[in-house]
């Protein structure tokens, strides 16, 4: 046990570690995957805000517009209906044109300042107005102040040949001074002749566009126009205004949104286009969202996750030690158990060797010694059959020396039985199989009974058929013999004997009976051991070997002896035997 | 009704019987465009414009003679109704000088004005019953739309010519002018603001020369 305990701590030791590196390489996995997965999430988020503000704004800013053209729809409607301007349009009398719509437009051009500013709904106040003949070129107003005055090359920018079909929204960058520039939204809205429903003319107003975010807290963000190559975003510094104009050099999409690194750090870009299908030269809306706040935040919180990652991390290699202690109990409890278990082997196979030495060893030291007693027993009796034989004994002396010879058999039937059952310990004896005669070896046994000297009388009854069993016929005849004895031995003066055998399916049976004393219950367990002798017969000889071997080599053979009953002056012992005809199955060897 | 026709029938013929020495007849047809209206049983003409060209519909042509005739000093005049929220008649030749007065003939108010290059005026709102007749003198030949500022739809022409030898033709293109100047003159159908045909002729005393345009 103390020699395998020391590999067994380390392997456990191992086994910890190991089970810990596991739990704490998935703990970071999936510490650094919610890490990345959070910020992910966030920077999507964020410009996903964002973009759906701009898109919000734009929208807004697409409805604004689309009231714009329905109301200046509406008015176009009302200025073709008017004999007047169609009659100046259709006369070619263009001079009176701006004279006649004066008093229609008047109120589009009439700036109800205070309220413009204030105001959530934004009113189609008109900065200019221009009608365009039917060839789509601007009709030149007499008196540009009614009408909002332009400059010649911003006047040409209106004209739209042929004159449109529908409404189209365009942007007009002007200049008031060299630094100063505005741009406004130009609508154009074709005048429709009621009588052949073509357009004859159109009337494009300019008015102030609707600036983006106007209710935006953040004043970071800024928002602009590109139009014709130009960028219109007053706020930006000249040189990321140079990086947003490369950057925007070639819309090739109407709205796209991407990132953009300006001198002030990077920024989040969208744009859309303002007029989509307009014949006007398209123009974008810009917004710039500075990205500063949003990738601060995300630092913030990359650090607040990874805080709390090291922390989870520490939590999860508390758990992960303790999981893993808890987990290799019973690994420990099964290395123990193996050692101990090993060793427990160990020590019976060491006692089992030991033993099936002392086996051995005993059992060759009763042969050797049952050979070693033969010899001087042998030697003993000769010598007392020639004293016998000596001329000056007397007649009891005689008696005396025949007395003594017998005990010499004795002791020499004792040392036999002793050689075969050591011979059986030891797993040796082997019976030849072959097919004996029940019958005949009874009548032998019976003739030698009969033929003893002890002169017990006892009646012998015999009831058997030709029964053939398989076994050897000198083991046989000894078990017969050893349970004959005994039935003699054991009998009363005056007893009867009775010997029957029969077949049974596969087994013989052979009964052996005898009046006499019965065997008390409480030996009756006992009678088959060795060296045991009933407690009945103490004036009876016996060495307490016969019953043993009978049983011993009964058992040899492939069957049982057994004492069938024992009562009212009736001992009754069972003995089986396999009929011959198995022979050939229980054939070779019986151990 | 009566009255109107009979001021019409006098502005169209005093003209002609007034000439003495008016002697050549041109009888003949002008080809009329085809259209596909059914024939105008009550004599209503509409102005109608397409791709900027007034006409009348169903198309109607006005024939007069072109040449350097005397001028006349007295200032003839004619009438154009306005009735019914339409004008009567819708197209009306005139010779220069010639003072055109519109009385209204309908029980709402009317304002008749012109923004034509030949003559621009506006007569401005007036009632059924105003006096004296709202006219105008035209004093420059050429085609004058003839519009009314309250109803859209009203719109008549005026032919201005320079020229006191005119007629307008039937339904069907058939016309008459008599009484004409003897010698060489060219003789022109207006069709529409845009289409006037013309033929050079060449008048004897006392004939009646047959000419079909074109």
């Amino acid at each position: 046990m103390n020699s395998t305990s020391a590999p067994a701590k380390s392997g456990l030791l191992s086994f910890r570690i190991k089970l810990l590196g596991v739990m704490m390489l998935v703990v970071s996995g999936i510490t650094a995957l919610g890490l990345y997965l959070a910020q992910r999430q966030l920077a999507t988020n964020a410009e996903q805000d964002l973009e759906r503000e701009f898109q919000g704004e734009v929208a807004s800013l697409h409805s604004v517009q689309k009231m714009h053209r329905a109301a200046l729809a509406e008015r176009c409607r009302v200025l073709a209906r008017k004999p007047r301007i169609h009659a100046a349009l259709e006369d070619n009398a263009l001079d009176l044109l701006y004279p006649n719509a004066k008093d229609e437009l008047r109120d589009l051009m009439d700036r109800k300042d205070e309220n413009s500013d204030d105001s959530e709904v934004p009113s189609l106040h008109a900065i200019f107005y221009r009608f365009l003949d039917g060839k789509g070129t601007v009709i030149k107003p007499l008196n540009a102040k009614d009408v909002g005055e332009l400059r010649p090359e911003e006047e040409s920018q209106l004209t739209l040949d042929p004159v449109p079909a529908e409404g189209q929204i365009g942007y007009l960058l002007r200049r008031a001074g060299e630094s100063d520039e505005t741009i406004d939204e130009v609508i154009a809205m074709p005048i429709i002749s009621n009588e052949t429903d073509q357009p004859i003319a159109a009337i494009v107003v300019g008015v102030k566009p609707v600036e983006l975010g106007r209710h935006r807290l953040a004043t970071s963000i800024k928002s602009g126009i590109w139009l014709k190559g130009q960028l219109h975003l007053p706020s930006v510094a000249n040189s990321s205004q140079a990086m947003l104009a490369r950057a925007m050099a070639s819309p090739d999409r109407a709205e796209r949104s991407f990132r953009i690194e300006l001198n002030d750090g990077p920024h989040l870009l969208f744009y859309k286009q303002l007029n989509p299908n307009s014949r006007f030269p398209p123009a974008y809306e810009i917004c710039i969202y500075p990205l500063n706040d949003v990738l601060t935040r995300q630092r913030q919180l990359r650090w607040q996750i990874l805080g709390s990652g090291g922390i989870l991390l520490l939590g999860a290699f508390a758990v992960s030690h303790f999981a893993s202690a808890r987990l290799s109990t019973p690994v420990t409890k099964l290395a123990h158990d193996s050692a101990e278990n090993r060793a427990e082997r160990e020590r019976a196979e060491a006692a089992l060797e030991k033993t099936s030495k002392d086996l051995q060893r005993s059992a060759r030291f009763s042969a050797n010694t049952s050979h070693q007693l033969k010899t001087p027993v042998a030697v003993l009796r000769a010598g007392l059959e020639k004293l016998r034989t000596h001329e000056n004994l007397t007649c009891e002396g005689r008696e005396e020396i025949a007395v003594l010879i017998h005990q010499t058999f004795r002791i020499t039937s004792i040392i036999e039985d002793l050689l075969l059952l050591s011979q059986m310990d030891a797993g040796r004896l082997q019976i030849a199989f072959s097919t004996v005669n029940l019958s005949h070896l009874l009548e032998a046994q019976m003739d030698d009974l009969s033929a003893l000297p002890d002169g017990v009388e006892a009646e012998v009854e015999s009831d058997c058929g030709d029964v053939h069993i398989a076994g050897e016929k000198h083991y046989v005849a000894l078990i017969i013999q050893n349970l004959l004895e005994n039935a003699r031995k054991y009998n009363r003066p005056g007893g009867r004997i009775r010997i029957s055998c029969r077949e049974e399916g596969d087994w013989a049976i052979l009964m052996i009976g005898n009046t006499g004393r019965s065997i008390p219950s409480p030996v009756r367990e006992h009678i088959f051991e060795r060296f045991h002798r009933g407690c009945v017969g103490e004036d009876i000889a016996g060495h307490g070997l016969g019953l043993n071997l009978a049983r011993e080599l009964a058992r040899l053979h492939g069957g049982d002896l057994r004492l069938l009953r024992s009562d009212e002056d009736w001992t009754e012992f069972e003995v089986r035997f396999r009929l011959s005809r198995q022979v050939a199955m229980i054939g070779g060897r019986v151990s | 009704m009566k009255f109107r026709c009979s001021l019409f029938f006098t502005a169209m013929f005093g003209l002609v019987s007034e000439s003495s020495f008016a002697q050549a007849v041109i009888e003949g047809r002008v080809e009329l465009p085809k259209t596909s209206a059914a024939p105008v049983m009550i004599k209503r003409y509409e102005i109608v414009t397409k791709d900027g060209v007034l006409a009348t519909k169903p198309p109607l042509a006005v024939v007069y003679l072109e040449g350097s005739f005397p001028r006349r000093n007295s200032t003839a005049e004619t009438q154009m109704l306005q009735k019914d929220l339409t004008f009567a008649p819708t197209l009306l030749p005139v010779q220069t000088g010639t003072r055109v007065a519109f009385p209204n003939l309908d029980d709402t108010y009317h304002n008749i004005f012109s923004l034509s290059p030949a003559k621009r005026f506006d007569l401005g709102r007036y009632r059924p019953e105003e006096t004296p007749i709202p006219s105008v003198v035209f004093d420059v030949p050429g085609l004058v739309t003839v519009r009314c500022d309250i109803h859209e739809h009203m719109r008549a022409l005026i032919l201005v010519l320079d020229t006191p030898y005119f007629a307008m033709s039937d339904p069907d293109g058939r016309f008459r002018l008599s009484g004409l100047p003897s010698g060489r003159h060219t003789l022109k159908a207006w069709l529409s603001s845009k289409t006037t045909l013309e033929r050079p002729v060449e008048l004897t005393r006392g004939t009646t020369l047959r000419v079909n345009v074109p």
